[in-house]
């Protein structure tokens, strides 16, 4: 008995080997279909999806605030240690004054920018002020206190034109920080808009869907004709005024889409009312085939 | 969220994202599949290399040969014998000894060999029908495992849409779409095995059919071997 049990294993060897392999082939090729199947059917989507744009059409600023948003960052933490070194020297200098005018139209954070530079002027000035007195001992001859006048004099100047090269430099210094402040914030507000336009993405879907959900399409119509109409909003969502911009060329379908339009007030409009204004002009676009 | 949910469609992000049933009856199905395509292939040779190997002992034996030489060679190569060869060694064999014993009656020599030969033929028909209830239960019951993985994903990714007040389709495809490759691979392995269910037990019932004429027909001989 146990030799036929052998006997029969052993006639059973030659095709297993073989047969592993084969059902590795199968389910290789299942794989490869199931990879290629799926693969395909994601592109179908994006054709048939529906468009609804309002007025404004801010799509594109959504990916860089992403990539711009770190480099925001540093900008800002660089700025605050001079906030607390220049406050001392303030009053003596004037240009501060015209900086201050400048920035009033901005934010807060950029005074304390402005004041670095005038740090620098007293340590400047110092030297100057030394001068004179170093000078003052031979005081003895009147001509000499005039050259030295004279000298005062033209250091003077020379204090002045420096001053006024620092005035520059610091309205330059003013202008680029200003600079800086407002990329930083169109970075703020491009990212708000981000925010923004995920918010009106997600209600124009909503309004969309609730349309789609109204509309009792004409059946059997060729090809995929699209209606665009522009709807006029109250507050609220009710609908104050329906016009159709391009009709589709069949007017069983015109009228079913505004029908359906009609139908789907009030519309969901984000509940945020300054929001509103985006939605008050909709231009929708319907397709035929969804 | 819902355009980058559209466009990471692919297969493998689908079944990466499947909650952890739903991947556990994906990793059974594919196992079952895999089982049951072995088998399949295996018992496609077997089958096969049986058909042939009756078509041409049932050749060698009808051309009128002398029944000693086939033993002879039947015993000689019993390791690569076929199904019916061995019957016929196993029924000859039996034959033999009894007649070699003296005071034999004619029909208990007959229905010894019979029971040789049946007990052969039971062996034989054993050996090809085994592992064919395997693709049998995988026909019937993977199509159901699948399902089940499909039910309980689409339950998940329609728990999740009750916290979505405005529910679009977005919110439950990619989910379905999980969910669903159980049902592929279920009748992936389901469909097959089915199929070769059907078509070996056939085939082995007409194997079957073949070795009882056969063993009929040897008896009637061997019969008349005794007698005369």
């Amino acid at each position: 008995m146990s030799g036929m049990a052998l006997r029969d294993s052993a006639h059973l060897e030659p095709g297993r080997v073989t047969a592993g392999v084969l059902a590795g082939v199968v389910h290789v090729v299942f794989l490869a279909f199931l990879i290629f199947g799926l693969d395909w059917k994601t592109q179908p989507p994006e054709g048939i999806m529906v468009d609804l744009w309002s007025s404004l059409p801010p799509p594109p600023p959504a990916v860089q605030p992403v990539i711009k948003a770190p480099p925001a960052a540093p900008k800002q933490v660089e700025p605050p240690p001079p906030e607390v070194k220049p406050s001392p020297p303030k009053p003596e200098a004037p240009p501060p004054v015209k900086a201050d005018i400048v920035l009033k139209e901005k934010i807060e954070k950029p005074k304390p920018i402005e004041k670095k530079p005038i740090e620098k002027k007293p340590i400047e000035k110092k030297p100057i002020e030394k001068k004179p007195v170093e000078k003052k001992p031979p005081e003895k001859k009147q001509v000499e206190k005039k050259r030295e006048e004279e000298k005062q004099r033209v250091q003077k100047d020379l204090e002045e034109q420096k001053a006024k090269e620092q005035e520059a430099r610091i309205t330059a210094e003013v202008e680029q920080l200003r600079q800086e402040q407002e990329a930083n914030d169109k970075l703020q507000q491009l990212a708000a808009q981000s925010h923004l336009t995920d918010l009106m993405a997600e209600y124009k879907a909503k309004i969309l869907a609730k349309i789609k959900r109204n509309i009792v399409m004409p059946p059997g119509l060729p090809g995929d004709p699209v209606a665009e109409f522009d709807v006029t909003l109250l507050p609220g969502g009710d609908i104050l005024h329906v016009r159709l911009r391009r009709s589709s060329g069949y007017p069983a379908f015109d009228s079913a889409v505004e029908r359906g339009i009609l139908l789907s007030q009030p519309l969901p409009l984000p509940p945020d009312p300054a929001l509103f204004s985006r939605f008050r002009n909709l231009s929708l676009k319907v397709h035929y085939r969804e | 969220m819902n355009p980058a949910v559209t466009q990471d469609m692919s297969f493998f992000h689908l079944v990466g994202t499947a909650s952890l049933p739903v991947q556990l009856v994906m990793v059974l199905l594919l196992l079952t599949s895999f089982l049951s395509w072995w088998f399949i292939f295996r018992k496609m040779f077997v089958i096969r290399h049986a058909i042939r190997q009756s078509d041409e002992f049932e050749d060698v034996f009808w051309r009128g040969s002398d029944l000693n030489v086939l033993f002879q060679s039947a015993a000689a190569s019993r390791h690569s014998a076929g199904s019916m060869e061995r019957i016929f060694e196993a029924g000859f064999r039996e034959f033999i000894k009894h007649k070699r014993q003296p005071g034999m009656d004619t029909s208990a020599v007959m229905d010894g060999t019979r029971r040789a030969m049946r007990a052969t033929y039971q062996r034989e028909m054993d050996r090809l029908e085994s592992h064919l209830s395997f693709l049998a239960t995988v026909g019937s019951v993977s199509p159901y495992v699948g399902l089940f993985g499909t039910v309980w994903g689409i339950m998940n990714s329609f728990r999740g849409l009750a916290n979505v007040s405005q529910a679009t389709i977005a919110h439950v495809a990619p989910g379905i779409a999980e969910a669903l490759i159980a049902t592929a691979m279920g009748l992936f392995a389901a469909i097959p095995a089915v199929i070769a269910y059907n078509r070996y037990s056939n085939n082995i019932d007409r194997l079957a059919t073949r070795f009882e004429s056969f063993m009929e027909e040897l008896s009637n001989v061997l019969q008349r071997q005794a007698a005369g």
